[in-house]
């Protein structure tokens, strides 16, 4: 007799739950880890929408792996969780293909809306059913660096990549060496051992070895914040300062006050906050409204950030939105 | 085998030689220099290949002492992998953010390290549970307490922090451009680790605990007081590395640092020391650290792919296992072939 009743108020309770669901949208969003610094403003931009999801009865919740060792496998288990948790809505980036694209399948299967950003580009969303693709396009922000440096002259470029089979920092130095060579360059990648990543120390001296042996390298490329400052100091240590120039993808603190004071040329930014802002958007608007965004490849990017325009971006900083 | 080894210390025939706890890790050293300096040309061999390597050792170097003082009393120390942005994360927080003076900013990471410390050792002390749990729990603890503060208190997961010319040149300053001035402290570190170890009498006892920390216990010893010390040691140099690489790179980050764990305990187990406590020596854990950062940086110079570099560097740890056994048998049956 007990047994029923609390089977019966189990039920009632789902019932509930689901009817609850219904009014809102209940969006989980794969991203970085969340002590990343680039992907703490994806976070903030996913929440900052998620506020408006709140409103109306749903959510938002960040699912991030705990380290990158494992990235294709990690993030495609982190998109399964989701769709067992009962997403409404799934945004996530298509890092690793190979392994991730299976995982994105069962959630176009399971008739959930999904919206790929960050990674991939509208080709991933095309392929895997998305409605939508939200983010820069990685390659383009490579070319941007390359371009951008190769223009001012300095044509010998290498791209530093401490995440070796990733497929956005790839498709990063492949854009970079492209933007190199179109516009009268050369350019090369510096392969890091997996293990470098999140050490600054590793990184730097692998760059400062990469330019001792290579002395005709007058450009580097690096891909995230803590990579750009530690090929900076790599760059110094060789004893290159003004004669090697650094782009770098993404900014912080440091990074503009080292573009200000010249030691950096270039910073490009993906404008991360609106990628988690506009992905988390979209699906909360087509789930509770039906409202699409017809627009097909939503791109946040690439801008550059040079000394031309930095004291703005430093105002953006500020604010809190960049 | 404290015993043993001192004893060993004392007599200089080529068999003594063969069962010092360094002998692997000296042979080690001279096999990979030689190999990545036959491959790595005079660029290697010159001051700009002897600093790259120099640099990742004394980072690694200064926290692999006293894990290692600590695997010889038979513990692990993980939580260093957190205690290294924690610890950087306070300084720049304290001198970038609240603006107080650089020393008083130092001094905050390094009371960061020693707290953590100090936890470690009594949980380890008070409770039943292995180390290695114990401080894979503080780790992640750590961890959480950094990245919540960092993002309450600035909102943001990084610090950035140009230091005065004092505390940059006292700790992130690199001598003739080239040379980290962190290799000083490691040197420096060493020389007090050496101390510690091998002439004071606490070195002994840290032997003794372990080899057997009941007997140790029962001959005197105060064994808890020791492994907290030891504890807070690891913990205090671990936030070290953290306040130069704030003064080093001009900022901190709540995530890095856990590379430090692995590679703090493949310098000491390359180093001779043993997993299982009781043996080991500071020279084993420098040369260990040594020939670590030379397969680590070598492989940039002799334009190998860096992977190549990470199956080296297990190798070279199985090798050190295998070796250590090797030895430590025959110091033994040496031993019992005079009685």
């Amino acid at each position: 007799m007990k047994l029923t009743k609390a089977v019966a108020a189990a039920a009632v309770l789902a019932i509930g739950a689901t009817a609850v669901g219904a009014e809102g949208a209940n969006i989980f969003v794969i991203g970085g880890k969340p002590d990343d610094p680039f992907w703490s403003r994806v976070k903030k931009g996913a929440e900052d929408a998620g506020v408006v999801a709140e409103s109306q009865g749903g959510s938002v919740t960040w699912l991030g792996p705990q380290n990158y060792d494992n990235l294709g496998p990690d993030a495609a288990e982190l998109i399964r969780q989701a769709i067992d948790q009962g997403a409404d809505a799934i945004v996530g980036p298509n890092w690793v293909p190979e392994a991730m694209d299976p995982a994105f399948e069962a959630v176009v299967a399971a008739g959930i809306p999904l919206v790929i950003y960050n990674a991939g580009g509208i080709e991933a969303a095309d392929r895997l059913g998305a409605m939508n693709y939200v983010g820069a396009v990685d390659y383009k922000s490579g070319y941007a660096g390359g371009e951008y440096l190769a223009e001012a002259g300095h044509t010998n470029g290498a791209c530093v990549n401490t995440l070796p089979g990733a497929a956005n920092i790839e498709a990063f130095c492949n854009g970079f060496n492209d933007g190199m060579t179109e516009n009268g360059g050369t350019g090369s990648v510096l392969q890091l051992p997996a293990t470098a990543f999140g050490d600054s120390t590793a990184v730097a001296q692998a760059v400062r070895a990469h330019l001792l042996q290579n002395p005709d390298i007058n450009a580097m490329f690096a891909i995230g914040d803590q990579d750009t400052n530690a090929t900076i100091s790599g760059v110094q240590q060789a004893g290159k300062t003004g004669s090697v120039h650094v782009c770098g993808m993404n900014f912080n603190d440091s990074i503009l006050a080292n573009i200000q004071q010249g030691t950096q040329a270039c910073a490009i930014d993906q404008q991360g906050y609106q990628q988690g802002f506009f992905a988390v958007s979209i699906l909360n608007n087509h789930v509770v409204y039906g409202t699409t965004i017809p627009t097909r490849e939503i791109l946040t990017g690439p801008g550059v950030v040079d000394a031309s325009n930095v004291d703005l971006v430093i105002a953006g900083v500020e604010a809190g939105a960049r | 085998m404290s015993t043993q080894s001192q004893t060993a210390a004392k007599r200089s025939s080529p068999g003594a030689l063969a069962r010092r706890p360094e002998t692997g890790a000296l042979i080690g050293f001279v096999v990979v220099f030689a190999f990545f300096a036959a491959l790595g040309g005079p660029v290697f061999m010159g001051a700009p290949g002897w600093s790259s390597w120099l640099n990742i050792a004394a980072e690694v170097g200064i926290i692999a002492l006293p894990v290692g003082l600590l695997m010889i009393s038979g513990e692990f120390d993980i939580s260093v992998g957190s205690i290294v942005p924690a610890s950087s994360m306070m300084t720049a927080m304290l001198a970038g953010h609240y603006d107080l003076p650089a020393l008083a900013a130092i001094c905050g990471g390094l009371a960061v390290g020693l707290a953590v410390g100090f936890v470690n050792g009594l949980l380890v002390t008070r409770t039943t549970i292995p180390s290695l749990i114990v401080t894979i729990g503080v780790m992640f603890a750590v961890m959480g307490l950094t990245l919540g503060f960092a993002v309450l208190i600035k909102g943001s997961t990084s610090v950035s922090y140009v230091p005065t010319p004092m505390a940059k040149a006292l700790l992130g300053q690199f001598i003739n451009n080239m040379f980290n001035v962190a290799i000083l402290w490691w040197l420096g570190f060493a020389a007090v680790f050496f101390c510690v170890l091998h002439i004071s009498p606490i070195g002994n006892w840290i032997f003794a605990i372990g080899g057997d920390r009941e007997s140790a216990r029962n001959a005197g010893i105060p064994t808890s007081r020791v492994t907290i010390g030891l504890f807070m040691a690891s913990g205090f140099c671990a936030a070290f590395v953290g306040v130069v690489q704030v003064m080093t790179y001009q900022q901190a980050q709540v995530a890095g640092g856990q590379s430090f764990i692995f590679n703090s305990i493949m310098c000491v187990v390359i180093g001779g020391v043993l997993l299982t406590g009781g043996s080991g020596s500071i020279l084993g854990i420098l040369l260990g650290t040594m020939t670590f950062a030379v397969v680590n940086q070598g492989v940039f110079f002799a334009a190998l792919d860096p992977n190549v570099g990470s199956i080296i560097v297990g190798a070279l740890l199985l090798a050190a296992v295998l070796s250590n056994d090797t030895f430590r048998t025959l110091a033994l049956s040496a031993a019992a072939k005079k009685t």
